[in-house]
């Protein structure tokens, strides 16, 4: 393999290795390599089910670690313990030993059950505590509901006994208190006390009073402050309620109604003296378990608060070396030898680089088994591995999501890096908005490093894009420039070609028009200032603006075009060029380039002065397709003849790009079949000289060369069996073909006009600006005294929050998508493939930065 | 002094920036981009002002206004 250098400009030379690593430092070699980031592992043991591998086992130790240490999180968030979070730019994690995740796997499975138990006995103690006060309430309400009722006995025993109410009667009245509380005893009239949840005191009033037929009295007060549940942890409203009955059985029977009904009943004494004192023993409890509670409590946050401080650095080893043992599952283990194999992708380039990774982690062992790499031929599709750095991260990223470049294909990335931004500018050219895109990019990319810490979704998107926005901005100052524009107003940089044509009697409101200053001086850059505010500005800059969209789309789409030709001859498919490019770029230049050169010849013809009428472009190129030979109006001398030729050159083209390719294609397949080769995975093989080989290079598609025979051995473990042997046939060859001839016709036409967004959307964003400029800030600036300056302070605080939000926010966005649609689709589709599939290498930065989990430990 | 054959002076000017452009840029795994983007650069803004400019050489409609006011209409 050649040892070029890795650029941009295509995919790095990939390389499919082997390596043979001692089992005893298994562990530390993919750690390693994880630092490292440049192998991605193929999996080797894929008809294996996930529970069979090797290092499950370890997986599910990790696993479950990784629960414990949730659990704290979790238990922290409870208590609102702040987590300290991790890091990485400031410090980096050492790769773990293995003591080092044996002692946090036992040190989070003690801890883990003293945080357990320490939540279990504080659970406990609420619960008492909760009992408790209720109790007191009860307490405390039932006496009020004792005192209230002492004073209705002799009307409760009325309703209750109502024969010899007459002759009782006297007898109570006379009586004095402390017998009236002897006297409820007496009178057989027992009584329940308890608390019940407020929602339910209704349904539990019915109940009673349907079972009991009414034969009860029910009290009941409301608790003022809500109680905690201590299984849900949620404040409920709770009332007390003391129901008065008569008789044994009822008074059982209403104490299986409130438990059914989950009222607590609590015992409260009838005397008022004892009562008392059950009032000081409950607070007197109450006291105690506070204390107690108040304890616990402090004790479990001591103990997550010193968890909190090393929380983040252990959850994110224990993802390391969880990815560590997720990797080694994909090598396949030779028992015999007590060796892992493995096998993966890397770039060539790289390749001493692990070496010597290899070699250093071999040496800090002391291990005699020198752990071995081989690069292994084979026909598999390399990854594509395009190299990105902080400026042409954002541009890659753009090109990805459309999708991956085939493996060596030039890489899409590298045009659009300056013509995307240079076609958004031209849409979006206004040079008071680009200065303040222009700002705000700079901003972002001063304080790159504290604004990376934002975590707010939109504003990390477009911190993502800064250096796509600075040179989107850079350009759009240019165009700024050239379309003269600033806030859609202009500037008058230079002296102008124009100048007024006074009449002698000229009044305010009578029409004049501009003359050339001089026939040799011209405005020297960008649209003449003389323009702004004309009634015929629209005439010339819509005339200017289709004319430049056209001419760009043309140069880019031409551009795009020439990356096919450097495509084939990297890829040797010389055929591409004679069948495709030549024939395609013909075409598309008889057409679109003889276009352009219209245009330009027809600005650089001074009419005017000739007296002559300028011909319509559109026209000429309409009467081209549908009379040749025949002129509407004449542009220049033998215009016939050269329009017939290329337009008989360009449909010549038509059959070229149809049949050479594929008849090509057939036509070196039979040579080469005609000489005896056949494909590797033909049937006509299976012939004399090996039967069990077959399996191995057959369907694994690789020739084993420079492995020995357990290489081959451990090779037809594969499981991916999806080679793609490509049987030739013709006619889906021709079909491809043919397919790709019209969409190659159609799109030239269909891919130039729909340049003509740059024109419509450059248009758009300088209307716009203009129709906000004489809505707030041309009133204000006309109106006079102090109104007219706080309306003028109000009409730019207006004027300068609508230009950011509406012509840089929104038309920013809509331009930067429609500069996104020609790079994609008029753009890409002239040369890239886009068959590729991306290189993910094994690498830890990366996966802590995937990691969903591990994103709030993170710092 | 700016003229027709201020495109040519402005293409010669942009080859040499270009040229430079190409010799000059850093070395390294990254020249390539240099190249290519300043390249593209160059021709790119070139385009747009030549085009710009190409258009107003024989300008065949005037500018017409009929909203000026006294004081500006000498300027």
């Amino acid at each position: 393999m050649a040892p070029t250098r890795d650029t941009p400009f295509r995919s790095a030379d990939m390389s499919m290795v082997q390596l043979y690593i001692s089992n005893e430092i298994g562990r530390e070699v993919v750690n390693a390599l994880g630092e490292l980031g440049l192998v991605q592992f193929r999996d080797l043991n894929g008809d294996i089910s996930a529970f069979q591998r090797a290092f499950t086992q370890d997986i599910r130790r990790l696993d479950n670690v990784e629960r414990q240490l949730r659990f704290f999180h979790a238990q922290m968030e409870k208590a609102g313990i702040p987590l300290r979070k991790l890091d990485l730019d400031v410090g980096t994690l050492d790769a773990p030993t293995t003591t080092l995740i044996d002692e946090l796997a036992d040190r989070s499975q003690s801890l883990e059950q003293r945080v357990a138990s320490l939540n279990e006995s504080y659970e406990t103690l609420k619960k008492r505590e909760v009992e408790l006060t209720e109790w007191r309430w009860v307490l405390r309400e039932a006496g009020g509901f004792f005192d209230r009722a002492h004073g209705n006995v002799e009307e409760i025993r009325a309703s209750t006994d109502n024969d010899d109410a007459p002759l009782l009667q006297d007898v109570e009245h006379n009586n004095s208190a402390p017998e009236v509380e002897r006297s409820f005893s007496g009178m057989n009239i027992g009584f329940v006390a308890g608390v019940i949840a407020r929602d339910r005191v209704a349904a539990f009033e019915r109940i009673l009073w349907r079972t009991l037929r009414g034969n009860l009295y029910m009290n009941q007060a409301e608790i003022p402050e809500p109680l905690v549940d201590p299984s849900t942890n949620e404040p409920v409203q709770k009332n007390v309620f003391v129901i008065f009955a008569h008789g044994k059985e009822i008074l059982a029977k209403i104490r299986k109604i409130s438990e059914s009904m989950s009222a607590e009943v609590y015992n409260v004494d009838e005397n008022s003296d004892l009562r008392r004192d059950q009032v000081h023993e409950v607070n007197a409890r109450l006291n105690d378990v506070q204390n107690v509670l108040r304890n616990t409590q402090q004790t479990l946050e001591a103990e997550l608060t010193q968890i909190s401080r090393s929380l983040a650095a252990w959850m994110v080893l224990v993802g390391k070396e969880k990815a560590v043992y997720n990797t080694l599952n994909l090598f396949s283990f030779d028992r015999a030898r007590r060796t892992l194999i493995a096998e993966g992708w890397c770039p060539s380039n790289d390749l001493p680089l692990i070496r010597s990774t290899l070699q250093d982690v071999n040496n800090r062992a002391g291990l005699s088994v020198p752990s071995i790499i081989n690069v292994i031929q084979t026909n598999k599709k390399p990854p594509t591995y395009l190299k990105t750095n902080k400026f042409t991260e954002g541009f890659q990223t753009i090109v990805n999501a459309y999708g991956t470049a085939s493996y060596q294909e030039v890489n899409p990335a590298i045009p659009v890096i300056v013509t995307f931004p240079f076609l958004f500018a031209v849409m979006f050219g206004d040079l008071g908005h680009a200065i303040i895109m222009l700002s705000a990019a700079i901003a972002m990319i001063y304080w790159e490093k504290p604004l990376k810490k934002v975590t707010f979704e939109l504003f990390a998107m477009v911190y993502y894009g800064r250096y796509i926005a600075l040179v989107m901005a850079l350009f759009s100052v240019y165009t700024g420039l050239i379309y003269n524009d600033i806030f859609s107003k202009s500037m008058t940089l230079f002296d102008s070609q124009w100048q007024w044509v006074v009449p002698d009697k000229w009044h305010p409101g009578q029409s004049v028009s501009g003359n050339l200053t001089s026939s040799n001086y011209r405005y020297p850059f960008g649209v003449d200032w003389r323009w702004h505010g004309t009634e015929n500005d629209l005439l010339f800059s819509n005339s200017y603006k289709m004319k430049m969209s056209i001419i760009l789309g043309w140069a880019h789409m031409t551009y795009s075009l020439c990356f096919s030709y450097i495509n084939a001859r990297h890829f040797k498919r010389p055929i591409d060029i004679w069948g495709n490019f030549i024939p395609g770029m013909i075409f598309f230049q008889a057409i679109f380039g003889y276009l352009v050169m219209c245009i330009i010849y027809k600005w650089t013809v001074d009419w005017v002065g000739l007296g002559i009428a300028p011909p319509g472009l559109l026209n000429m190129l309409i009467y081209m397709f549908l009379q040749p030979g025949k002129l509407d109006m004449r542009l220049y001398a033998g215009q016939e003849t050269v329009q017939v030729i290329l337009l008989l050159l360009a449909f010549a083209q038509v059959p070229i790009l149809l049949f050479l390719k594929p008849f090509y294609l057939r036509w070196e397949h039979n040579r080469a079949r005609a000489k005896g080769y056949r494909g590797i995975g033909e049937r006509s093989r299976v012939s004399a000289l090996d039967g069990d080989d077959e399996d191995g290079d057959g369907q694994n598609g690789r020739h084993s060369i420079g492995s020995d025979d357990e290489g081959v051995a451990m090779i037809t473990q594969n499981i991916d069996e999806d080679e793609e042997h490509e049987e030739f046939d013709f006619s889906e060859v021709m079909i491809h073909q043919v397919i790709h001839t019209i969409e190659f016709c159609l799109n030239c036409v269909s891919h130039t006009a729909s340049y003509l967004r740059l024109w419509a959307l450059s248009l758009a964003h300088q209307q716009l600006s203009a129709v906000l400029w004489s809505m707030t800030m041309a009133p204000a600036l006309s109106s006079k005294g102090i109104g007219g300056g706080l309306y003028l302070v109000a009409a730019f605080y207006m004027f300068f929050c609508l230009s950011c939000i509406i012509l840089i926010i929104m038309e920013g966005v809509s331009a930067m998508l429609h500069s996104l649609r020609l790079a994609w689709v008029e753009s890409f589709s002239k040369f890239a493939e886009f068959g590729g599939w991306p290189f993910a290498p094994f690498s830890f930065s990366s996966m802590i930065e995937e990691s969903e989990e591990l994103k709030d430990y993170l710092g | 002094m700016a003229n027709g054959w201020s495109i040519i002076i402005g293409l010669v000017v942009i080859v040499a920036m270009s040229t430079a452009a190409w010799f000059f840029s850093p070395k390294g795994e990254n020249q390539v981009l240099w190249r290519s983007s300043l390249i593209l650069t160059f021709v790119s803004c070139y385009l747009m002002w030549a085009i710009t400019f190409l258009a107003q050489l024989h300008p065949l409609i005037e500018p017409r206004r009929s909203d000026l006011r006294k004081e500006f209409i000498h300027h």
